[in-house]
C-alpha cells in the first residue's frame, strides 16, 4: 500500500501536467524524456548543493525547458505533435544517459552515487489511522504537495476563467480566438505546466524513493502517465484515483510475494490498467458519454488563424 | 539594423524549388550535428572521435553488416506506417505490432521444435505468414474502433503496445521459457531452418533485400492503384472521400492490415534475423524509431529504405560510442532527436519565408 502511494504519486505529478497540456490541445508524448531529465538533474543538483528545494526546482526547470522545445515546434512551427513528442522523449533519455555518465561529482560519475532520500514526515493523528494512515500521511513533502496540487489544478480548470479558456482552446481554438483568448499563450502555458510537473515527478523518483541514479530508471513511467490521463478522462481529481490504482499495479512485482496470488501471472495483472484504459477510451466514445468525457476535440491539431 | 520581433516577418511561400527544399533539409541535419558537436565539446568529449564512430557504421564492413541488420525491422515497420500515415491515421502502435509479429514467429518455431509438425522447408514461410497475420490482426482492432466509434487511434494504439509487450514477457517467462536457459527469460534458440539467411559477401539480414522489394510494392500500391488513390483522397479530406462514396471503414481497415502486417514482419526479422530467439521486451523501441524513419522519409516508401539504413547505422554507432569512448549508448539518441527537431523546423522553413527588416 505504501509503495502504491509512492509509485502513484510519481505517476500523478506527471499525469496532472499532461492533463493540462492535453486540455489545451497539445499532446506531449515527451513525458518520459522530461521525467528522465528531471530525475537526473534533481540528483545532480542535490549532490552539488545538498539542498532539496534547489534540486527540485532545477528538475522542474529542466522539464520545463524540454517542454518548451515541444511547444515551439508544435505551436509556432505547427509540426506534427507525435513526432515532436517522440523527439522530446528520445532527447530526454539521450541527454540524461549521456550527462549522467559525463558529469563528475568528486571525481565519480553521477551514476551509482547514492544520496540521502527525502525524509517522510508523519502528520499527527491522520498518520495513525490504520493501514491508510501510514500510506497517505507518512510521506515526504512532495507527496503532500501533490494532494494540494490536485485540488488547485481541479479548481483552476473547472471553476475559473483561465480554466474555461484552457478548455475552450482545447475544444475549439478558433472560437476561443474570436472571443479574444490568446490561443498560443494558453497552449504555451499548459505545455509548460506539463514540463514542470514531469520534471517534478522525475525529482520524486530520485530524491524520494530510488536515491541512486541509474540510466533508464524512469522505466516507462512517463508512458504510463499518459495512459493515466486517458483513464482519468482529463480530470485532475480522477487522475488522483487512477494514479494509486496504476501505482498499485506498478508496485506488483515488488509486492508479489507478500500478496501471494496463485495462478495469475503478474504480467496479466500488469496488463489490467492498460486494458482498463482502452475500455474507458472506448466507453467514452459512445454517444451518451462522449459529450462529457471525450478527449479535447482539438487534441494534437495545430492552430493557425489563416485557415 | 536592430533585430526585434517586430521586424521579423513570416511570409507563406507560394512555391519552392527542389534545390531550396533539399538545401534547407541538408542544413537542418548539419545544424543538428553541429549542436551535438558543441555539446560534446562542452562535456570534454572529442566530437571528431564521436563523428568518426558514426561514419564507421557505414564504412567498416562488420559494422556495415550490423547497420543493415538493425535497419531491417525499422524498414518494414516504417513502410507500413507510411501507408496509414498517408491516410492521416496516426498508428503509434508499431511497437506492439512488432512484438505480436515476433510472438507469432516464435510460436511457429516453438511448435516446430516441440512437436516437429512443420517440415523444415516450410518453417520460414509459415513464420512469415503468421507474423504478418498476427501483426495485421492486432492493428485491425484500433482501426475498427476508430471507424465505428471514433476512438482516438493515437491513444488506443499506445495502450495496445503495453499489452503486447506484457503478453510477450508472459510467454518468455512462462510457457515458452527455454528449459536450457537456466531460468533466463528467453525462448528456445531458433534452429538454422528458422533463421533468415545473411546477404552473401556483405552480411546483414537478407530481410533488408525483401524490404527493398516491399518498398517498391508499397510505392506502387500508393501511387498506381485505386486503393492508393482512395488512401490519398481520404487522407487529404475525409469529407471529399465520403461524398465520392468511399468507405472509410474499408480503407482504414486495409491500410492498418498492411501497416500491422509489415510491422509484424519487422518483429519476425528481429527475432529470427537479429536476436535468434525471443527475449523479454525484445523490441525496446524499434516501433517508435520507425515512426521517425517514416516521417523523415517524407512518407515516401523509396526514401524510407535510405532512412531506415541510416537509422540502423545510428543504432550501431551507439554501441561503438559505448565501447570506444565509454559514452552511454543512448548518446546517439541525442543525435536522433536533434536531427528530428531540426528537420521539423526546416519543414516550417519550407512553408514560410522568414524576412528580417524590410518594409512593413
Amino acid at each position: 500500500m505504501i509503495v502504491s502511494v509512492e509509485e502513484g504519486t510519481i505517476l500523478l505529478l506527471a499525469a496532472l501536467g499532461e492533463v493540462y497540456a492535453e486540455r489545451s490541445g497539445i499532446l506531449n508524448l515527451g513525458v518520459e524524456g522530461m521525467m528522465a531529465v528531471g530525475a537526473l538533474m534533481a540528483i545532480t543538483t542535490y549532490l552539488f548543493t545538498a539542498n532539496y528545494i534547489i534540486a527540485i526546482l532545477m528538475a522542474a526547470i529542466c522539464g520545463f525547458a524540454l517542454s518548451m522545445v515541444h511547444a515551439v515546434v508544435s505551436i509556432h512551427l505547427k509540426s506534427n505533435q507525435i513526432v515532436s513528442g517522440l523527439a522530446i522523449t528520445i532527447l530526454g533519455l539521450g541527454l540524461s544517459g549521456f550527462l549522467g555518465r559525463q558529469i563528475l561529482f568528486k571525481g565519480f560519475s553521477i551514476a551509482g552515487t547514492p544520496v540521502q532520500a527525502m525524509k517522510s514526515v508523519a502528520i499527527p493523528l491522520l498518520s495513525s489511522i490504520p493501514i491508510v494512515g501510514p500510506a497517505f500521511f507518512n510521506q515526504n513533502a512532495l507527496v503532500y504537495f501533490s494532494y494540494v496540487l490536485v485540488a488547485v489544478l481541479w479548481f483552476v480548470l473547472f471553476r475559473t476563467r483561465l480554466g474555461l479558456n484552457i478548455r475552450t482552446v482545447g475544444e475549439n481554438p478558433a472560437m476561443a480566438d474570436s472571443l479574444g483568448v490568446n490561443v498560443y499563450a494558453v497552449r504555451y502555458l499548459c505545455t509548460g505546466i506539463g514540463g514542470l510537473l514531469a520534471g517534478l515527478s522525475g525529482a520524486l523518483i530520485t530524491l524520494g524513493y530510488y536515491p541512486t541514479w541509474t540510466e533508464g530508471m524512469t522505466l516507462g513511467r512517463g508512458w504510463i502517465a499518459i495512459g493515466l490521463v486517458i483513464l482519468a478522462t482529463w480530470s485532475p481529481f480522477r487522475a488522483l484515483l487512477g494514479a494509486y490504482l496504476f501505482g498499485a499495479v506498478t508496485a506488483l512485482p515488488y509486492t508479489f510475494q507478500s500478496l501471494a496470488i496463485q495462478g495469475i501471472p503478474t504480467d496479466f495483472l500488469q496488463m489490467l490498467p492498460y486494458a482498463l484504459t482502452l475500455v474507458v477510451l472506448t466507453a467514452i466514445s459512445f454517444r451518451g458519454l462522449r459529450k462529457r468525457l471525450a478527449p479535447p476535440a482539438s487534441l494534437g491539431v495545430p492552430y493557425s488563424r489563416e485557415e | 539594423m536592430k533585430l526585434t520581433l517586430k521586424n521579423v516577418r513570416l511570409v507563406r511561400r507560394t512555391e519552392i524549388t527542389r534545390q531550396t527544399s533539399v538545401l534547407i533539409s541538408v542544413m537542418g541535419v548539419v545544424m543538428a550535428f553541429a549542436v551535438a558537436g558543441v555539446l560534446f565539446l562542452l562535456l570534454g568529449v572529442n566530437p571528431i572521435a564521436a563523428y568518426g564512430a558514426m561514419v564507421d557504421s557505414f564504412t567498416n564492413p562488420i559494422l556495415l553488416a550490423n547497420s543493415i541488420q538493425r535497419g531491417t525491422p525499422l524498414l518494414f515497420a516504417a513502410l507500413g506506417l507510411i501507408v496509414v500515415f498517408r491516410l492521416n491515421f496516426w498508428n503509434v502502435g508499431a511497437e506492439g505490432q512488432i512484438v505480436m509479429g515476433g510472438i507469432a514467429a516464435t510460436g511457429i518455431v516453438t511448435l516446430h521444435l516441440v512437436s516437429g509438425a512443420i517440415p523444415d522447408l516450410l518453417v520460414l514461410p509459415s513464420m512469415f505468414l503468421a507474423a504478418f497475420l498476427l501483426g495485421a490482426l492486432y492493428a485491425l482492432l484500433p482501426a475498427l474502433l476508430k471507424a465505428k466509434l471514433q476512438v482516438n487511434e493515437i491513444l488506443s494504439t499506445l495502450m495496445l503496445n503495453y499489452i503486447a509487450i506484457l503478453f510477450g514477457n508472459y510467454l518468455v517467462f512462462g510457457p515458452w521459457l527455454d528449459p536450457a536457459a537456466h531460468g533466463f527469460p528467453n525462448s528456445r534458440i531458433f534452429p538454422p531452418e528458422a533463421v533468415i539467411p545473411s546477404i552473401p559477401f556483405i552480411g546483414g539480414s537478407s530481410g533488408f533485400i525483401v524490404g527493398i522489394v516491399v518498398s517498391v510494392v508499397v510505392y506502387f500500391i500508393m501511387n498506381r492503384t485505386t486503393f492508393g488513390f482512395e488512401l490519398r483522397v481520404t487522407g487529404d479530406s475525409s469529407k471529399a472521400s465520403k461524398y465520392a462514396g468511399m468507405s472509410y471503414t474499408r480503407i482504414v481497415s486495409i491500410a492498418m492490415i498492411i501497416s500491422g502486417g509489415l510491422a509484424g514482419l519487422g518483429g519476425l526479422v528481429l527475432v529470427s534475423g537479429i536476436i535468434g530467439r525471443m527475449k523479454e521486451d525484445f523490441s525496446s523501441g524499434y516501433g517508435y524509431t520507425a515512426i521517425i524513419v517514416a516521417w523523415l522519409a517524407g512518407l515516401n516508401p523509396l526514401v524510407a529504405v535510405v532512412a531506415a539504413f541510416l537509422f540502423g547505422g545510428l543504432l550501431v554507432s551507439g554501441t561503438t560510442l559505448q565501447v570506444r569512448l565509454g559514452l552511454s549508448s543512448s548518446t546517439t539518441n541525442i543525435f536522433e532527436a536533434l536531427i528530428l527537431v531540426f528537420v521539423l523546423a526546416s519543414e516550417f522553413l519550407k512553408k514560410y519565408r522568414v524576412i528580417v527588416g524590410g518594409v512593413e
